[in-house]
């Protein structure tokens, strides 16, 4: 190999990079590509979904009356042996009464339906509030830091013990009546903390990341860091919390208003969870009565907490099991 | 310096000073540096670690941080002192007069913004009004001038390679064509012929655009690719500064000489040497010049005075006693 042709060695340097151009997916291809990735984030959203939409279409066309005490009528026969139509509680469910009735003959079915629009909104409201108050003052005293930070850190850490349940006991206490809103607000107000927490020290690492420096070396404000650099990077995070924060306002709801201290004049699922512990559903065997509320509590809850998980896995690809 | 020169320079660095104030004092980690830059000329700057080379990219930037305070000294870009400038000032300044290619080894780009709006968001917080086909067609141009494919616009950073990555980079750097670029070591962490291929985009651009470019490191090897003066740090000072064929093949400061003689030659084969010692505390400096605690050639006055600064020969300037009134005026840069 003599005089062996040395240019061939020398490297070969493209002038620009090829970019692979992949094939243009069909739609259903990427759709079901993206549930395949996230089974649960997908089975989660149906099951949510199918309770908004029973709560939202019930209370759209089912007349309100329905809920109210002394609705059901049936026709009985009296002691001289004539037709009469009487208040009719405690009814089996029927294809009248679908869920039958309850105690003071008001149709359980329309009374889930409105009572978990009622959670829902409150869910709805108390999330927002905690979440929006959760994250503001987890981004001001993350990424501007002092005594503002200070002050943040030790509110959030010494609220965060006092336990929401017994801070709601006391306030509801001293209120004369609550309504689903007053109630939102209520819990919004104080489940803050968490939140404020995990958003602070998200953002205390991510503000040190080199592109954060970098897009400052390039001239770019606080505030359009915060809404271009950080806010895109903690949406999946604020996602889940807000879904935690729903979950956990619509469990503190119904705890509380199952001790009866909740909105007493609307239909919730925590009243009526009130309604059937005190007039002994469970012993006289009537589980139309105390089985739907259960039943919609319990596959909400599932399905917000499968959506978390979901929301979770995008946010943390280390529980990703596929790419 | 006179007026005439700042503005042919566009950027003038005196007797800048940058100290990190610690509980036992303050860390001298750039005493007193000086150097001028024209349009168009390519500097590098060398030295070992904790010479004070990215604290001086970081005080051009005006990025430094506490516990770093510029103790004095100006920074003028453009014929005006940065120093006086409010935050504001400073923000518009940077990527419209003065830009910083990042380190290499960083993930310098945001994992979830697209490429594209990554280069707008420096347009737009700089009110450059433009419409969005008028955008798509600059972040093209840019792109491409750096070596890149247009259609790495709409890709994310993890789709890319880090030495597209680090092209992207420049495209941001050079995207309102500023009058200096500050290049932190940005071949770091990138292979030797990305290295090669990310410093020639970046010489080719700023020849292009016509700005001066500052590059900060320790690959003579690159250095000598790309710049056309080098700049020798030694403990916060510059101590020799000259043409880069001239630094090379004739170092008069001794801390050169041996930073020399420590690199690899492949013509030659022979025994690399190190320089003994290390590097000076910056809390305490020693006396006279820093240097001569592991300084070869080192006399009784290196251990009093500082050496003052010699222009030894054209464009040339060493800071050591061994050359006297003989070789070199003493000059104030």
């Amino acid at each position: 190999m003599a005089n062996m042709d040395t240019t061939a060695l020398e490297p070969q340097l493209p002038s620009s990079y090829d970019v692979t151009v992949f094939e243009e997916e069909t739609r259903w291809v990427k759709v079901s590509g993206a549930i395949r990735r996230n089974v649960l984030l997908f089975a989660g959203s149906l099951l949510i979904l199918a309770i908004v939409l029973f709560a939202v279409a019930g209370s759209l066309i089912i007349d309100e009356k329905r809920t109210e005490v002394g609705f059901a009528h049936a026709e009985r026969e009296t002691a001289d042996g004539s037709i009469k139509e009487v208040v009719a509680p405690r009814l089996k469910p029927s294809g009248e009464f679908w869920f039958g009735t309850d105690q003071f003959a008001r149709d359980i079915f329309a009374y889930v339906a409105y009572g978990t629009l009622g959670t829902l909104w409150m869910g709805l409201i108390a999330g927002i509030i905690g979440i929006g108050i959760g994250t503001l003052l987890g981004f001001i005293g993350g990424y501007f830091g002092g005594w503002l930070d200070a002050v943040i850190v030790v509110l959030s850490d010494a609220l965060i013990t006092i336990p929401g349940l017994m801070l709601l006991i006391t306030i509801s206490a001293y209120l004369d009546q609550l309504t689903v809103e007053q109630l939102g607000i209520l819990i919004g107000v104080i489940s803050w903390m968490g939140t404020t927490r995990v958003v602070r020290a998200q953002v205390l690492t991510l503000k040190n990341r080199a592109y954060v420096e970098v897009s400052k070396f390039n001239g770019q404000g606080d505030m359009e860091i915060v809404v271009s650099e950080l806010i895109p990077n903690l949406a999946p995070f604020i996602a889940a919390a807000f879904v935690g924060a729903v979950a956990g306002a619509i469990l503190l709801s119904i705890g509380l208003s199952a001790l009866g201290l909740g909105p007493q004049n609307e239909p919730s699922l925590g009243l009526m969870a009130f309604w059937f512990i005190r007039f002994g559903a469970v012993p006289q065997g009537m589980w139309w009565w105390f089985g739907p509320p259960i039943v919609v509590i319990a596959i909400f809850i599932v399905g917000l907490f499968m959506v978390t998980a979901g929301l979770d896995q995008i946010a943390n690809p280390r529980l990703r099991t596929s790419v | 310096m006179t007026i005439a020169t700042a503005v042919h320079s566009p950027l003038v660095v005196k007797d800048l000073k940058v100290y990190y104030h610690t509980r036992r004092g303050p860390v001298k980690a750039v005493d007193g540096v000086s150097f001028e830059l024209h349009r168009g000329e390519r500097l590098g700057l060398v030295g070992e670690s904790g010479s004070g080379k990215s604290t001086i990219a970081l005080a051009l930037m005006m990025a430094h941080k506490e516990p770093a305070r510029i103790e004095g000294g100006s920074i003028i870009l453009n014929g005006s002192n940065v120093l006086d400038d409010n935050s504001e000032q400073v923000r518009l300044r940077r990527l419209s007069e003065i830009a910083m290619v990042p380190q290499g080894a960083l993930n310098s780009l945001n994992p979830v913004m697209r490429i594209r709006d990554q280069v707008i968001d420096g347009l737009k917080d700089h009110n450059v009004n433009m419409s969005d086909g008028e955008f798509a067609n600059r972040v093209a141009e840019l792109l491409e001038s750096v070596g890149l494919h247009r259609d790495v616009a709409s890709r994310f950073p993890h789709e890319l390679s880090g030495g597209m990555k680090q092209r992207v980079s420049i495209a941001i750097a050079i995207s309102m064509n500023p009058s200096v670029i500050v290049a932190d070591e940005p071949t770091s962490a990138l292979d030797v012929v990305v290295q090669k291929q990310v410093v020639q985009t970046l010489r080719d651009v700023q020849e292009r655009i016509g700005a001066a470019a500052i590059m900060i490191g320790h690959d003579m090897g690159l250095m000598a690719q790309f710049a056309s003066r080098i700049g020798i740090m030694y403990g916060g000072k510059i101590v020799e500064i000259g043409p880069v064929s001239h630094i090379f093949k004739n170092p008069k400061h001794p801390y050169t000489r041996l930073l020399i003689s420590s690199l690899p030659d492949t013509r030659s084969k022979r025994r690399l040497e190190g320089i003994p010692g290390l590097p000076p505390s910056l809390l305490r400096p020693p006396p006279g010049c820093i240097f001569h605690t592991r300084c070869p050639d080192a006399m009784d006055i290196c251990r009093q005075e500082i050496p003052p600064t010699r222009e030894i020969d054209a464009l040339r300037y060493a800071a050591c006693h061994l050359y006297g009134d003989d070789d070199g005026k003493v000059v104030d840069l």
